[in-house]
């Protein structure tokens, strides 16, 4: 019945089977493990339990248990460890992955429909990898008379900048790649970037849609700019740094957003405009200019622009929290990691296992990873709802709402907390 | 490591502020002066004054490069532009930066700056602000009024009368 293998027979199957894996091993001792051995004469390795971890030593100590968790926390400590996996660009595509399906059911379930469905049997869960599938394997189409190296450059950029900005982001005690003094100005650098690569993308396209949409990007991202950053100013204001990780320490006690709710909105508005989202999506307005400035990408170049703008919605969902929601900050909810087996062991029975370097993470870490995950998981909540319950807004509304409402009322906030800071309730002498 | 650094950013802030002026392709050009004023935030941060670098991404990349994107790509080139090639002028101006540098540099030499010694710790940002706070008020203040007038003068302008009540009678 099969078409596809009409002389299937499962002996070839098999041989097939055990043919590659032959092969893979045999390629894997002749040039992966000297490969690797190269490659670990290149790196900073690190010193474990007073002993040095050497070239020769390492793959051995790699497969002995008793000291391959050593290894594995030294590996975390490293700044490619940090950037990889997780502060950086593993957690923050992880989360960004699944705003991506849950945004698509979401907006399904609100406005009656089904969503994806078929694609892996659960409640289509597996689009996602399809979708991704899709965007590699098709064929990247350059219009004719576009500049090509703005437009082959532009996605790698924006994945770029929006990379350079989960970067700033403290996660938990500890937990962040660039912990600078002064992070909060770092944001603002990068945010300023976002404009300049949208208008030469649309630019480079050579296309009118793209144009208006660019044109309109523009516009959006360099009016919002300056509310959103006046409406930080206030917090600046009360901490007294620029430090992300330091603000977040400021907030043990309560979360800004209690005594700037103000600064709060504007700064949730300012962001849906910087993010392109409904119902200031006009930069992408699909029922009037295509799709916008992303009307000529086409395969994994759109994949990316589609990452890099996905990357950037977690980072101001983040950027939020940690600003106003307490960041890594909440009831420690962890249990202590129980003593008796970093002394003793695990035991099952008449076999009793010592275990070096157990505990792998602090419970601080863990209880703070938790709150962080949990309140950025609610603002990407709040952030992707009113996709299904607005409609779009004109574009001189938006402008006007931008330079009329939001800095007058960002003003507002600084003048609360500057009566805050005067009337002694916070700051030096007051209740911090 | 910041030998090394500061030459490859040196030599790329030059070749960026030469490509700037000299590329027939305007948004080639405004794109090489984005890459000029970032090799000058880079400098700024081998100079240990970060906050002044990223001020310098944020104002000059983030808004001033925009700006000029944004008027060059409403400005149709050949309208505007006729070709003058004049080769006096080209090297009027080699002479004239060469004057400049001169100038300049020995100005820079006789000063004291050459005494700086660079294993000094870096300035904080703290202290500036609070000497821009005690000391150097009237100066802060008189910034501040100029800012806040340009800006009012800026809503101004852009002020357009009666929108709402036209789309209602519409």
């Amino acid at each position: 019945m099969s078409i596809i293998a009409p002389r299937f027979r499962l002996g070839y199957f098999i041989k097939s089977l055990l043919d590659n894996v032959f092969w893979i091993i045999i390629l894997l001792t002749l040039i992966g493990i000297p490969a690797i051995q190269v490659v670990l004469f290149f790196i900073d390795l690190p010193v474990i339990e007073g002993e040095l971890l050497t070239p020769f030593l390492a793959l051995t100590w790699l497969a002995d248990p008793s000291r391959t968790l050593p290894i594995i926390k030294a590996l975390m400590q490293t700044d490619f460890f940090k950037i990889a996996v997780f502060p950086g660009f593993g957690f923050a595509a992880l989360l960004a992955a699944g705003t991506i399906f849950i945004e698509r059911k979401l907006l399904a379930k609100l406005q009656l429909r089904v969503g994806p469905f078929y694609c892996g049997k659960l409640e289509g869960i597996l689009q996602l990898m399809g979708d991704g599938l899709k965007l590699i394997s098709k064929e990247i189409i350059i219009p004719a008379k576009a500049d090509k190296p703005i437009f082959w450059a532009a996605p790698l950029l924006f994945v770029g900048a929006a990379a350079a900005f989960i970067s700033l982001i403290p996660v938990s005690p500890g937990w962040v790649i660039a912990d600078l003094d002064v992070g909060l100005l770092a944001f603002f650098a990068i945010i300023g970037f976002f404009p300049i690569i949208t208008v030469l993308a649309s630019w480079s396209a050579n296309s009118k849609f793209p144009f208006i949409g660019g044109i309109r990007a523009l516009h959006q991202m360099v009016s919002f700019e300056i509310p959103l950053i006046l409406s930080l100013l206030g917090i600046v204001i009360l901490t007294g740094t620029l430090n992300l990780s330091e603000i977040v320490e400021s907030q043990s006690n309560f979360p800004w957003i209690i005594f700037m709710p103000i600064g709060a909105i504007v700064f949730f508005i300012a962001m849906l405009a910087e993010l392109e989202r409904i119902p200031f999506d006009l930069p992408e307005a699909e029922s009037e200019i295509v799709a916008g400035w992303l009307t000529e990408f086409s395969g994994m170049m759109y994949g990316l622009v589609q990452l890099g703008s996905y990357l950037k919605l977690y980072a101001f969902a983040a950027i939020f929290v940690v600003l106003f929601l307490g960041g890594w900050n909440g009831p420690m909810i962890m249990p202590q990691f129980p003593q008796e087996i970093i002394t003793e062991g695990i035991e099952l029975g008449p076999i009793s296992v010592t275990i070096p370097g157990l505990p792998l993470f602090t419970p601080e870490m863990i209880n703070g990873t938790f709150w962080f995950t949990i309140k950025t998981i609610g603002v990407i909540f709040f952030i992707l709802i009113p996709r299904g319950v607005f409609p779009r807004i004109r574009i001189d509304l938006l402008l006007h709402i931008g330079w009329y409402k939001l800095i007058g009322l960002a003003f507002v906030n600084i003048f609360i907390s500057l009566s805050l800071l005067y009337s002694g309730v916070l700051g030096p002498g007051g209740m911090m | 490591m910041v030998d090394i650094s500061f030459l490859v950013i040196s030599v790329l802030t030059v070749v960026c502020a030469i490509a700037s002026l000299e590329l027939r392709s305007l948004i080639y050009g405004s794109i090489a002066l984005m890459g000029s004023l970032l090799g000058i935030a880079f400098f700024f941060l081998l100079l240990d004054a970060p906050f002044v670098a990223m001020f310098q991404v944020a104002v000059y990349v983030g808004s001033i490069a925009v700006l000029i994107l944004f008027t060059v790509m409403l400005v149709k080139r050949e309208l505007i532009f006729t070709k003058i090639e004049d080769p006096k002028r080209k090297y009027i101006g080699v002479g004239l930066m060469l004057i400049l540098i001169v100038g300049l540099g020995s100005v820079i030499m006789d000063s004291g700056l050459k005494s700086i010694s660079t294993h000094s710790a870096p300035i904080d940002f703290n202290e500036i602000g609070e000497d821009f706070l005690t000391y150097y008020w009237p100066a802060l203040v008189i910034m501040a009024l100029i800012l806040s007038s340009s800006i009012t003068g800026a809503l101004v302008l852009a002020r357009r009368e009666n929108i709402e009540n036209e789309q209602h009678t519409n």
